[in-house]
């Protein structure tokens, strides 16, 4: 009865086109608009920095148990809602090219006239570097974007602050370099030559060659784990950590050369492009693939994943490029490429470089979290080259709209409006970080550096509840484990006051039982009280009886 | 020791006469004290020696007996008249109080004429009466009953004494100040207070109601019942205690004395005549006298009058524990609301606020600083300089308004009492009217949802009935109301940033539109709200026309060049795709699940029609940047037929099949293929066998043995395709790159020549590059490949049974045996392995994607063993989990709540609390 006066009142206020009837929220209808007002401010603040489902209180039996969950959703409640407020101190906005009006297009935009329009510190930003004897030329940016580095295939390396112009290093190796890569800063950087891998300093001088990379293609860092990364031509995936040297997993990927890495940015996952169109997921935990997906019918020339562990694209040698929703691993759309794209790479903002040919377009919104349906993107956002120079490699430099494509004849720099996040943490990684600041960041990223063994699909994994059964728990015990030893078991754990020695020998005193481990602990506590009567001994011999130092001394 | 001394007696005024005075007491708790305490020994005392007494006394008799003596000593006086005025007394008794002081006074009269006059006969009166009825209460204790109640106090007593005996030199006449005394006593117990007496007898008369079978063995009763209370395992006697804890409840706020009392409260009763105290005048003594009468002809004959032996110490101290127990958490509840917000606090500091020195004080607001108030000298001089700067703070305004007062006042002509009236007057409107608003407000509060929802629908009803009305008058026209009533709401909606708004207006006046980009960005914005109002006015969609102007827009830009056909065939997609768009919906695709499926639907077309354009447009791209497109028709690919697109819908639907069967489609020669592919790359998607069922042709070229059996395809057709000089070119070029890719991925280099080609090359050919590219890769059969792992992997982990049957074992085995015995054992231990169902995997769903199933053993140690202890549930855990906390991912305030201690400790005297804080 009531619902149907609802409808009459809603229907004589918004008339539809359709001629259907919209029945408004029932409950939304007495709602104070400072209510509802908050309810919106609360769905907003959800939306981008909600943590996931409330959990039902009112179940909750246990009172203190039922206040304490209350409260800790009221905390989860103010922790969005205060970081939503705070949006409002991220006062940099990026923005993209638009078009003014719909007979224009923004691919039609030249990096000639974006230079000609901004001011001139940013049209320094785009540069061409002509190195057209050691090509073609591959590039990667460090962490902060400050520095680049540059390696042509023939042997040589130059490192270089890129806005400054500062030329860091300069190498001529004199053999193939396969691929480089910046470590945790600017410090390091580790180069893939023809037969070993090797570490060298920011002044050029090599300080470690790791012969147990052998041949190795493709190199990825993990700032987090501290995990240099290599994948060699027979196949072989190895991690090393950087911070102690050790090598953490050796794992063979049985499926031929590899074609192309890279890494997932949220969970430290290696996406591994395979000669037969499949992308395998790795972590250093588990000697097989996590996840085989079948991307492309040909090798899989080139991946990237957004950075945040949403989406995937890759491009394969069909001219095919596939964006992967990779959490639920679906593919969400297939674009064509005019050539086989030799390499792709995700912005900040979710922009995607494509280099292909002598070209590299830039898309716009081939993806977005917001969208329940992923839409075709019909046209690039930006597109770049034709002249000739086979584009080897695209990199984004980080909080910068600036595209750096390695190509045959050298490097060029690109302005594109709005790849790069214009608000970032100077905490995190900081572009504009002094020398004392980096040294700090080196020894805070080290003390929160992570266990290779806390890399997984999901990285929140950790703390959460152990699933097994009891029986699939007893199944999976270590067999060949030995019994725990008794005397690391006395001496390591001591809690409170009392050893657990003494503690134990306090409560086997009444029991009257003699047994192995009774004897040993009896023996361990004398051989204890022997070590203190020494140490006694040569206490009082070296300071003599007690009341020495107060006779007079002759 | 006074309490020695013998007193009452008038015989040695000077000697031995301090035992009188000592009971004209000014101060009367002091008195009661003393009477409490006198109380008290004579109970134990008649516990003492509980044979002397043949009856008992109850206890209302031994409310006073301090007065006892002095009772005795007036009834010296009028010894002769005393049986005769008994019943007087009992009457006067009655009588209500004011009226007794009279009496007492006219009494006072007649003995002050009398005493010294008949001071003689008094003498002999006393010396009458027996040596233990003269006893006074302090009297009646003996050297050693003093060593025994040492611990009770007289303190009171003696005081009494001492107050009298100074008063006695002065005053011989004390039995009217004696009366006075008595009366003053029933006084200060005040109005809401209960004489302990009567208190008694209400008690007891509560017990004896129910303990009269027993009375007999009262005695018997109450030392079994106190011996039961002494031994905790035994039963107490449930009732009795209550009674008793009842009645020590009622008396909690009372003294210790009281309480004392209390415990030594005897049951038994003790006639006046037993202790020889016959003639007793004291009104309170009759009362209870009376009142015990009454009680003996109630009780049964064979009732015992005893009194009843006092609770032991034990006992008494038990009750005292009891109620000093409730009296206690009593006090003790007022803190626990205090205590639990305490403890379910998230911080607490230390030094406590409230016992800071400012505590009380409200620090919120300033007060301003006057003359007066001025206390340091930093505040005098900054109030000096403002005064002198004449800023600060003079009466000059009041003193104006005052003036103002008068001034109207005088010129209207009042007088100042006129003036006040008017003033009142005034205030009592004020009043009024704050009162009606008051009302209306709750009148409008009362009117909530119900009544609300009440009037709502009778509301609609009228303005409908006036409506109708209206219509049929032909008042309105209804066109042009609803109308009205759409710009009505389109203004509505409109919001704040109208173009006649304050803010625009106020803009405008600005100029802000020249230099501030927010407010053109506003402008505009109101602009196209006013523009989209209109023309939801107007009733049409936004949709609708924006599909309509693209679609112009798209033929205007492209309608300067020379691809009319192509033009067309653009616009009758936009065409298609708005006639998809602006479909009217009906009931029952209002649907959800009618929708979904709707929305799934027009994707698929969408993106077919997508499909379509954006090759037309990449073509375009092509085209715009380098315009070589016609020079290269010469390959015989000029003449395109371009299928309209009702044709090609008709063609889609037949595509499917024909794709499959008899491939006609792609048999036709390149200028054909030119408009098939149009539809061959829309259903590329959908056709994943293609892949596998891909002609070999090109591994013709490649000279690669042919593995895959798919010869579904035409190939002679495709050696047509070939002999086609460009087409082969890029074929073999593909070929090439496949080739070279396969062995250094790397590596892979297209030659300059190629790739020109591929830059040259236009639409038809870029799609055709496809479809070539498709027939390149066709060789290797990554999807089957890929499945049959698939299935590979799903059969390793499911569950599998595992044969551990050994040959020879209970039975025979090697040659001779039969099948059928072979049968027999084979199968006979079979364990199950349990593994993951292949419907249960998480890849199971998926297309195309292996997902490892088990559990990856080293994440293990960051797992959690069993479920920590408060929590019900994995959800409840792990949500408790996920709280952030780190500063990278929460704001300043969050993180330093998250991180803040407990209990946080600041310099100072940390005091316990004084007060509970709720």
């Amino acid at each position: 009865m009531e619902t149907t006066d609802r409808a009459e009142v809603s229907l004589s206020r918004a008339e539809q086109p359709s001629g259907a009837v919209a029945i408004n929220n029932v409950r939304s209808e007495f709602r104070s608009k400072a209510e509802a007002n908050k309810i919106r401010k609360v769905k907003a603040a959800e939306k981008s920095y909600g943590r996931g489902r409330k959990i039902d209180v009112k179940n909750v039996k246990d009172k203190k148990l039922k206040r304490n969950l209350t409260n800790l959703e009221e905390k989860y409640q103010t922790a969005t809602l205060k970081a939503k407020e705070a949006e409002i101190l991220l006062e940099n906005a990026g923005g993209f090219l638009e078009a003014e009006h719909e007979l224009e297009r923004t691919y039609k935009v030249r990096q000639e006239d974006i230079v000609s329009e901004v001011n001139i510190e940013v049209a320094q930003k785009k540069f061409d570097l002509k190195l057209d004897q050691l090509g073609p030329y591959i590039c990667d940016f460090s962490r902060n974007g400050r520095d680049l580095i540059l390696a042509g295939r023939k042997g040589h390396v130059a490192t270089m602050d890129w806005r400054d112009g500062k030329l860091g290093c300069e190498l001529q190796l004199g053999e193939t370099i396969r691929d480089v890569k910046w470590l945790h800063n600017n410090q390091y950087f580790a180069v893939a030559q023809k037969k070993y891998t090797y570490i060298y300093d920011s002044q050029g001088v090599e300080l470690h060659c790791l012969r147990k990379h052998v041949e190795v293609s493709h190199l990825e860092f993990l700032p987090y784990h501290f995990l240099l990364a290599t994948l060699g031509t027979n196949g072989q995936l190895k991690y090393q950590d950087t911070s102690t040297g050790q090598i953490v997993t050796e794992i063979a990927t049985k499926l031929g050369t590899p074609v192309s890495m890279t890494q997932n940015p949220w969970n430290a996952i290696l996406h591994v492009g395979h000669q037969n169109g499949t992308v395998t997921l790795w972590s250093p935990n588990s000697s097989e693939p996590l996840v085989k997906l079948l991307a492309h019918r040909g090798p899989v020339r080139s991946m990237a994943v957004d950075r945040e562990g949403r989406y995937m694209v890759t491009t394969g040698q069909d001219c095919k490029m596939a964006v992967w929703d990779i959490r639920m691993f679906k593919e969400v759309n297939n674009y064509f490429t005019r050539a086989p794209a030799s390499s792709v790479a995700i912005s900040d903002t979710g922009l995607t470089a494509v280099g292909w040919g002598t070209r590299t377009t830039v898309w716009k919104g081939l993806f977005s979290k917001e969208k329940p349906v992923q839409e075709k993107v019909q046209s690039p956002y930006m597109t770049w080259g034709g002249e000739g120079k086979r584009v080897e490699r695209v990199r984004w430099c980080p909080f910068d709209d600036v595209l750096g494509v390695g190509h045959s004849e050298g490097f060029s720099s690109l302005i594109i409006p709005g790849a790069g996040e214009a608000n970032f943490d100077a905490l995190e990684v900081n572009p504009y970080e002094t020398k004392k600041q980096r040294q700090e960041g080196e020894v805070k990223q080290l003390l929160n550096k992570l266990a290779p063994e806390m890399i997984a699909l999901d990285p929140n994994f950790i703390g959460n509840l152990d699933l097994r059964s009891a029986k699939q728990r007893e199944a999976d015990k270590d067999l060949d484990a030995g019994p725990p030893d008794l005397e690391e078991e006395m001496r390591n754990r001591a809690r409170g006051k009392n050893s657990a020695l003494k503690k134990y020998l306090r409560k086997q005193k009444k029991k009257n039982i003699i047994d192995g481990k009774r004897l040993k602990a009896e023996e361990m506590y004398k051989q204890m009280q022997e070590k203190n009567g020494e140490r006694h001994k040569e206490k009082v011999a070296e300071l003599g009886p007690t009341l020495a130092r107060f006779a007079r001394k002759e | 020791m006074p309490g020695r001394q013998a007193h009452g007696r008038p015989l040695m005024p000077k000697s031995g006469g301090g035992g009188r005075p000592k009971h004209r007491v000014n101060n009367k708790t002091a008195d009661r004290k003393s009477r409490n305490n006198v109380l008290d020994a004579f109970a134990i005392a008649a516990e003492q020696v509980p044979q002397k007494k043949a009856k008992g006394v109850r206890t209302r008799d031994l409310d006073e007996p301090e007065e006892r003596p002095q009772k005795r000593q007036r009834d010296d006086e009028d010894e002769d008249d005393e049986d005769g005025d008994e019943d007087e007394e009992d009457l006067e008794d009655a009588r209500p109080q004011k009226k007794k002081a009279k009496n007492s006074d006219d009494f006072e009269g007649f003995s002050d004429g009398g005493e010294d006059s008949d001071g003689e006969e008094w003498h002999v009166g006393v010396g009458a009466d027996d040596e233990d009825s003269e006893l006074d209460s302090d009297e009646a204790f003996g050297e050693s009953d003093e060593e025994k109640f040492d611990g009770y106090a007289f303190s009171g007593s003696s005081s009494n004494k001492k107050g009298k005996k100074a008063k006695k030199g002065g005053n011989d006449s004390n039995e009217e100040e004696e009366e006075e005394d008595e009366d003053d006593d029933l006084e200060s117990l005040g109005s809401d207070a209960i004489d302990l007496a009567t208190a008694l007898d209400q008690y007891e008369s509560d017990e004896e109601e129910e303990g009269e079978e027993e009375s007999g063995s009262e005695d018997d009763a109450d030392s079994e019942s106190s011996e039961s209370e002494d031994s905790d395992d035994d039963m107490e006697d449930p009732s009795k205690l209550d009674d008793l804890q009842k009645m020590i409840s009622g008396f909690a706020g009372d003294d210790d004395d009281d309480e004392e009392q209390l415990g030594s409260k005897p049951t038994n009763k003790l006639s006046l005549s037993d202790l020889g105290l016959l003639g007793v005048q004291d009104p309170h003594m009759k009362k209870s006298l009376k009142l015990m009468n009454k009680e003996e002809k109630a009780a049964k004959p064979g009732q015992s009058k005893k009194l009843d032996i006092p609770l032991a110490k034990r006992q008494q101290d038990k009750l005292l524990r009891s109620a000093a127990y409730e009296k206690t958490s009593e006090t003790l509840e007022r803190w626990i609301d205090t205590v639990k917000h305490n403890r379910r606090a998230d911080h607490l500091v230390f030094p406590l606020a409230q016992n800071a020195h400012d505590a009380g004080l409200d620090s919120q607001e300033l007060l301003p600083v006057t003359k007066t108030t001025a206390g340091t000298e930093l505040e005098q001089t900054i109030l000096a300089i403002m005064e002198e700067s004449g800023l600060g703070p003079t009466n000059k305004p009041k003193k104006e308004d005052q003036d103002n007062v008068e001034e109207i006042a005088a010129r209207k002509g009042l007088s100042a009492a006129e003036m006040q009236e008017l003033t009142r007057q005034k205030r009592r409107e004020r009043e009024l009217f704050s009162r009606e608003q008051a009302r209306q407000k709750r009148i409008k509060k009362i009117k909530s949802k119900a009544y609300r929802r009440i009037h709502r629908k009778e509301l609609l009803h009228d303005e409908q009935e006036m409506h109708d009305a209206m219509v049929e008058a032909g008042e309105i026209d209804s066109e042009e109301e609803r109308e009205a009533l759409d710009r009505r709401r389109a203004l509505e909606r409109v919001g704040t940033r109208h173009r006649d708004s304050k803010w625009a207006k106020l803009g405008k006046k600005a100029g802000r539109a020249v230099w501030d980009d927010n407010f053109r960005a506003g402008l505009t914005e109101a602009a196209r709200q006013k523009e989209e109002l209109r023309r939801r006015i107007e009733g049409r969609r936004k949709g609708e026309e924006d599909s309509e102007d693209s679609g112009s827009d798209d033929y205007s830009a492209e309608s300067g060049d020379d691809k009319h056909n192509k033009k067309r065939l653009l616009e009758q997609l936009e065409h298609a795709a708005s006639y998809a768009d602006g479909e009217a919906e009906s009931g029952l695709m209002q649907m959800k699940f009618m929708q979904r499926g709707e929305a799934q639907k027009r994707k698929e077309n969408e993106e077919m029609i997508a499909q379509i354009r954006r090759d037309l447009d990449s073509d375009y791209d092509s085209d715009d940047v380098e315009e070589t497109d016609i020079g290269r028709r010469q390959f015989g690919m000029g003449k395109k037929e371009i299928i309209l697109p009702g044709q090609q819908a008709a063609q889609k639907k037949k595509g499917k099949k024909n794709i499959t069967n008899d491939m006609s489609n792609l048999q036709v020669t390149p200028q054909q293929a030119a408009t098939t592919q149009v539809e061959d790359t829309s259903l590329a998607a959908s056709v994943a066998g293609a892949w596998s069922k891909a002609p070999q042709e090109g591994r013709k070229s490649t000279k690669k043995a042919a593995k895959v059996s798919v010869g579904e395809l035409d190939l002679s057709n495709a050696a047509m395709l070939a002999s086609k000089p460009k087409p082969k070119s890029k074929d073999a070029g593909a070929a090439k790159e496949k080739k070279s890719s396969s062995s250094a991925p790397a590596a892979t280099t297209v030659d300059d020549s190629s790739s020109d080609d591929e830059e040259t090359i236009h639409l038809p050919l870029a799609i055709r590059d496809q479809e070539l590219i498709k027939r390149a890769f066709a060789g290797e059969d990554v999807v089957g490949d890929f499945n049959r792992e698939k299935a590979e992997v799903e059969k390793e982990d499911d569950d599998k049974e595992i044969d551990n049957t050994l040959p020879g074992w209970g039975g025979w085995v090697g040659e001779g045996i039969s099948n059928r015995e072979k049968k027999r054992h084979t199968g006979r231990f079979v364990t199950k392995v349990e593994g993951v169902k292949k419907e249960k995997r998480k890849d199971f769903k998926l297309k195309g994607v292996i997902i490892k199933e088990g559990r990856v053993k080293k994440n293990d140690q960051y797992l959690a063993t069993s479920l920590p202890h408060p929590f019900e549930s994995q959800a409840q855990y792990e949500r408790s989990l996920r709280i952030p906390v780190g500063p990278e991912w929460t704001t300043k305030e969050t993180f330093q709540d998250a991180t803040k201690p407990r209990v946080i400790l600041k310099q100072g005297i940390i005091a316990p609390m004084s007060k509970p804080v709720l």
